[in-house]
Parts: structure tokens; C-alpha cells; sequence
């Protein structure tokens, strides 16, 4: 295979709130140029793998590589500095601010005395959306007058802000319509095709078959399977509820 | 100085038509952000468009907000497309003059199914014609295109197996129940032969084969000017032609088609050793960028797939054969052995020697086929008028009796 060593590895991570066990030795790959779709019942421990992998959350016990190397991803800088990029289920956007303040917010380009570096941070929006085949009229637009799904495709332009070669995203297409879903998911194609390793989390098999390599399932915070996306809908699903 | 200026003004004017074009429908404000150009300017032009009649103002709702959308004008009415295909879907809006206003790709599964991806390409049209500011009342006739042999009047698949997840359906009826229009159906071979034989590499000749080649490999066959469909819809259908007497089961039940050999898991499944998980497009892309293996698979399947259309033309002695689909998009990598194994053939040398041509359409010619298709059945109506229950009353049944004849 080629790109032997996984861009991203967990291996044997676990993770407890309390008495909670929402992670139980979980072991997940990722290489370059791939879609791994994280498929799981509510409460499964997605989101806690996808912020444990984003540096938000610590494991409490396991072991996170990254180019196979064993690393500790303390906060989400550090996630950064290893080329991880997330976007969370509840959507981080700043309603007033136009796209480009929004793509480049918390990472802006500053000159030498501080000063933001606007027209640059533009061009490179715009040429970041032209990138991932993004719709929106304009990088001056502010956020409130756009769609839930040029919203999304807002924060997916976010993650390729310093270049990261993995990118996490926790249910990107919930509460999409099925037009701003078939932007998103070509959005996800077109990561894969830049050769990221992208970790996409998802409660639609349809979505997910449609654009993963590989599909990942967890159940009760523990792996319950692993299947290819020619796997069907009702393979993966008896995996998701334990029928199988 | 005058010159500089009108070409100046020309630019202006052709940088809103992109705009309008690339979004489908866009308020003059937006207008103003995608173009550059300052908003007394961006009136102008606009004003200007519309009296040109090549754009229309339209009123419409933008995030809950009134606004004024500028579109493309509509002239006369809509058409709508669907291709249905192996890993995705596609729709388009276009106007009678066949300029698409809005487009829309959305992945598929493997093996998806009739009924979820017909709500979703439903969705899909309402979804594009809000975006050019139109209602479903415009749209005068949908054409779908499916990767199966299909029977024309009812759009259900005529070959078990071969598109599991949609057999037994009567699509045309189920589509035209979502959305209340007229629906014609076509295989996607037949609909790239459809648009090329029209306005494609072959408007000029009466006899041509159109060669799709993406997950599996098709043929639509131009007789006369006209697409042959044959008895069950299956003319054309060379993935299932034999070429390895011994070879696997295909998923039509026979042994050894076209398809087991030169299909996408066939091509796939070589390179998962050296190369890992490939998708079709991946192969095209890495061959576009000189991957040894990847031009070395492609171009086997051109001399596999020449083979077979060489029976094909010998049988029929066309003038032309026109190769889409997204292998064609390799170029020379797959259409040069194709070419070469139609060069062997003593009989397609006379007169005029056989030509292997790229789609003048590219990977859009099924889809321009199905608005072709749409478009041809409404000209067979009376010329609808554009008032609000123009076209629409026409029922599914009367409509199709034409079955693509032009
Ligand atoms: N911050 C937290 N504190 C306590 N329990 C938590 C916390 N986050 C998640 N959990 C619990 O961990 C389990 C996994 O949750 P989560 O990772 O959000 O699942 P999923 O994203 O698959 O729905 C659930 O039982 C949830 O209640
Ligand atoms: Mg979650
Ligand atoms: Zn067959």
C-alpha cells in the first residue's frame, strides 16, 4: 500500500468522564488521500475522539501518532503545529464579520507592527474558495446573509488555513439541505483529492458511503467494525446497533 | 480612447454574465461583491442586460428578505436534467435555448437505491430553481439519464442485476409523481449520442457511435441522424459483450462481458496492491499526471474496449466514433489503443477511414442529452405558452409517445 505509515494513528486510546468510559481502546488510521468516515450511535464517543484527536480533550490512557510518531496533542495549537484541523458540530462563526475575517478568525495575518494584512487574507480567501469549487458571491459578504450550507463551507475553507494534511469534521451535513449536503460532501472530495486525510463524522450512511474510503464504527465508546465503502447500509447499520 | 473604453465596458459586461452564469441567480449587492465593480456600475450593466434580454430581474426571498435576484433570462421556459449515475448524481436547470442556469453534483453510495436517490434529485431540481428565482411551473419537461439499458416509455431498467437498487421501478412515473412534470428517460450512452449527434463532434454526420466509458462502458448508436434504441433499450449496450469466454460473472448473469474486464472494479482492482484505494477519478487524474501504472491500466482498457468496438462498426459502418465518459478525459492515453485496434480492421478503412474523436462535450454530454431529450419532447408539443398553466397540464402518458424521435 502506498503511504504505509497512516498520516494519524490511534492506537489503544481511551477516554473516561467520571464513570463514563466514552473512548475503550479505540484504534482508528488515517493516511494521506483518504476519507474515514467515524459512524456511531448517539453517545458512541465520536465527538469525544474527534476533540481528543483536535487536542481539546486528553486521552486517558492510549497513544495518538501522527507520521508514526508518538505525539501528545496538549491543546489545539499543538493540533495545529501537527497539521490537524477540526470543525465542531456547533459551527464557530461570527455572525457580523464577512468570510474572509471568519476563514482567517483566531489565525489572521499580521504585518510587523501588528497591523491585519486585509487585501492578503482576501486573495487568499478567494483562491482557497476557488480551491474547493466554493460558491460564495463575495469574501466581503458577512456571515448572516449566507446559507446554513455556505456557512459550512466557510469553516471546511477555515481548516486549510496553514496547510493541514488532516481534517476532522464532526457532523458537517446535520441539518443541511440535501443541495447544501452535495456542496459540503464535493467539498470533502475535493479535501481527499488534495491529498488530506480527512476524519468525517456522520450520523447518514447515505452521506458517508457516498465519499469515504473506509468507514469506522463505534459503539459504546469501543471499535465495532470496519468495512469499505462498498460495505451496504444494512452491514454497517447491524454493526452501529450490535445486531452484528 | 473610446475603443479602450467600450472594451473596458464589454469586460464589465461579460464579468457580470460569468457571475450570473457560475451562481445561478445573484441579488445586485452580491453582485457587486463577486464582480469588483462598483454598484452604480454593476446597475448599469444590469439594466443594460435586461434590455439586451440576457438577464431578467427577478423578485424572489434571500434570507428571509425580499431581494431582487438577476438570472439569466429564461427565454421561453425550463428544462430540467438528471444523470443518474454510478457513484453520483447530477441536475441541471436550463432554459429552452439549453443554457444552464444552475447546476448541482451530489455523491453517491455504491449501489444506491431508486427511491432515496429520486427524493434526493427532486430535491435537488426545487432546490436549483429557487436558486435562478423559478418555480416548478416553468419547467416544461425533465430528462433523466440512467447507467442501464432502460425502456424508453416507462424508465424502468430493462436488464435485471445491472443497476441493483432500481430494478422494477417505473422511474419516469416516480419522478414525475415528486414533481408534477412530464419525465423522459434514456440510458446515458443513449443521451451522450443524443447531444453529440446534436451539437456535439458529430452534428455533421449521419452515422456515428458514441463510446461511454466510465464505470462500465456503454455505446449510444446515431443511425440516420437518429438514436437507435432497439426492442428492450439494449442496442448499444457493449459492456455486456463478450470477451473472455472464460472470464468472471458479470452482473447481468453472463460470463466474461466487457465490463468484468474494462469496468471500474476491474480497473480498480490491479492498482490496489502498488497504490492502495483508488477511486475512477483518482486513476484519471494520476494518468493525466503521468502515473506510469495508472496510463498502463487506462490504456489496456482503450485496446480492450477498441476491440470491441471495432465488431460494433463493422457491423454498422458509422463514420465516426465519438468517446466520452470520464476514462476519455485521459485523452490520447485511452483513445490512442482504441484507435489503433479500429486501425486493424481492413473493412472500417475504406472510403472514408473510421475517426476516433474525443466528446466535443467532455464529461457533460450525457447531461447536455438529458435537457436534449427534455427539450425535444417539449417540441413536440404545441408551442407551449409561458403563461402560469402553460406546458404543465400535459399528461406523462400523452407527452411521451414521441420516444425521442426528432
Ligand atoms: N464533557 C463531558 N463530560 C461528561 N460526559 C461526557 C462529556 N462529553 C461526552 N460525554 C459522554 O461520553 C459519551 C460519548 O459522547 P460523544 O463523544 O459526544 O458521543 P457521539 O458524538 O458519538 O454522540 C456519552 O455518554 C456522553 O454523555
Ligand atoms: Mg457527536
Ligand atoms: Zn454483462
Amino acid at each position: 500500500m502506498r503511504g504505509r505509515t497512516p498520516l494519524l494513528a490511534l492506537r489503544q486510546v481511551s477516554r473516561y468522564f467520571g464513570a463514563v468510559e466514552a473512548l475503550v481502546d479505540v484504534d482508528l488510521e488515517v493516511h494521506a488521500h483518504e476519507v474515514v468516515a467515524l459512524v456511531g450511535d448517539n453517545g458512541a464517543g465520536k465527538s469525544t475522539l474527534a476533540k481528543v484527536v483536535a487536542g481539546v480533550l486528553s486521552p486517558s490512557s492510549g497513544q495518538v501518532e501522527v507520521d508514526g510518531e508518538p505525539v501528545t496533542i496538549s491543546s489545539p495549537s499543538v493540533a495545529n503545529q501537527l497539521g490537524v484541523a477540526s470543525v465542531f458540530q456547533d459551527l464557530a462563526v461570527c455572525e457580523n464579520l464577512d468570510v474572509t475575517a471568519n476563514v482567517f478568525l483566531g489565525q489572521e495575518l499580521r504585518g510587523r507592527a501588528g497591523l491585519l494584512r486585509d487585501g492578503e487574507m482576501e486573495t487568499e480567501t478567494r483562491a482557497l474558495l476557488e480551491h474547493l469549487t466554493i460558491r460564495i458571491p463575495s469574501v466581503r459578504t458577512p456571515l448572516r446573509h449566507l446559507s446554513a450550507g455556505q456557512r459550512q463551507a466557510v469553516v471546511i475553507a477555515r481548516t486549510l488555513i496553514g496547510q493541514p494534511r488532516i481534517v476532522v469534521l464532526d457532523e458537517p451535513t446535520a441539518a443541511l439541505s440535501v443541495a447544501q449536503t452535495a456542496e459540503v460532501l464535493t467539498h470533502i472530495q475535493r479535501l481527499r483529492e488534495l491529498g488530506l486525510g480527512v476524519i468525517l463524522i456522520s450520523h447518514n450512511l447515505n452521506d458517508v458511503r457516498a465519499v469515504s474510503d473506509r468507514i469506522e464504527v463505534l459503539r459504546h465508546g469501543r471499535n465495532n467494525g470496519s468495512f469499505p465503502a462498498s460495505a451496504t447500509h444494512e452491514e454497517i447499520l447491524a454493526a452501529i446497533t450490535g445486531a452484528a | 480612447m473610446v475603443g479602450s473604453q467600450s472594451s473596458l465596458r464589454e469586460a464589465n459586461r461579460a464579468r457580470v454574465v460569468d457571475a450570473v452564469k457560475r451562481h445561478g441567480g445573484l441579488t445586485q449587492v452580491e453582485l457587486t461583491g463577486a464582480t469588483g465593480l462598483s454598484p452604480a456600475t454593476v446597475s448599469t450593466i444590469v439594466k443594460e442586460l435586461v434590455a439586451a434580454e440576457l438577464v431578467e430581474v427577478r423578485n424572489t426571498i434571500r434570507s428571509g428578505r425580499r431581494a431582487q435576484l438577476v438570472t439569466l433570462a429564461h427565454r421561453v421556459g425550463l428544462v430540467a436534467g438528471v444523470l443518474v449515475g454510478a457513484r453520483q448524481l447530477t441536475v441541471a436547470v436550463a432554459d429552452v435555448s439549453h443554457e444552464v442556469l444552475a447546476e448541482q453534483v451530489l455523491p453517491l453510495p455504491a449501489e444506491h437505491r431508486a427511491d432515496t436517490s429520486l427524493d434526493r434529485a427532486a430535491l435537488l431540481v426545487v432546490d436549483l430553481l429557487e436558486r435562478v428565482g423559478s418555480e416548478l411551473d416553468e419547467v416544461l419537461g425533465i430528462g433523466l439519464g440512467l447507467p442501464a439499458p432502460v425502456d424508453a416509455a416507462s424508465g424502468q431498467v430493462t436488464v435485471r442485476g445491472i443497476l441493483r437498487g432500481w430494478d422494477g421501478v417505473p422511474v419516469a412515473q416516480v419522478l414525475s409523481k415528486r414533481l408534477a412534470r412530464p419525465v423522459f428517460v434514456d440510458n446515458d450512452a443513449n443521451l451522450g449520442a443524443l447531444a453529440e449527434s446534436t451539437v456535439g463532434a458529430a452534428r455533421e454526420v449521419h452515422d456515428a457511435l458514441y463510446v461511454r466509458a466510465g464505470h462500465g462502458v456503454g455505446a449510444g448508436i446515431v443511425l440516420a441522424g437518429r438514436v437507435h434504441r432497439g426492442v428492450a433499450g439494449t442496442a448499444g449496450e457493449i459492456g455486456h459483450v463478450q470477451v473472455d469466454p472464460a472470464g468472471n460473472i458479470c452482473s447481468c448473469g453472463s460470463r466474461g462481458c466487457l465490463d468484468t474486464v474494462v469496468g471500474d472494479r476491474a480497473l480498480l482492482e490491479p492498482l490496489r496492491s502498488s497504490h492502495g484505494n483508488l477511486t475512477l477519478s483518482d486513476v484519471v487524474r494520476l494518468t493525466n499526471e503521468d502515473d506510469p501504472g495508472c496510463r498502463e491500466i487506462v490504456a489496456d482498457a482503450g485496446t480492450v474496449v477498441g476491440g470491441v468496438v471495432a465488431g460494433l462498426a463493422t457491423s454498422l459502418n458509422p463514420e465516426l466514433v465519438v468517446v466520452g465518459g470520464v476514462l476519455a478525459a485521459t485523452g490520447e492515453v485511452f483513445l490512442g489503443p482504441m484507435r489503433e485496434a479500429l486501425r486493424r480492421r481492413t473493412l472500417l478503412q475504406q472510403v472514408t477511414p473510421l475517426e476516433v474523436v474525443p466528446a466535443a462535450l467532455g464529461t457533460r454530454a450525457e447531461l447536455e442529452g438529458a435537457l436534449a431529450l427534455a427539450l425535444q419532447h417539449t417540441d413536440l408539443l404545441e408551442q407551449p405558452d409561458t403563461g402560469p398553466n402553460g406546458p404543465g397540464d400535459v399528461a406523462v402518458g400523452q407527452v411521451r409517445t414521441g420516444k425521442g424521435n426528432r
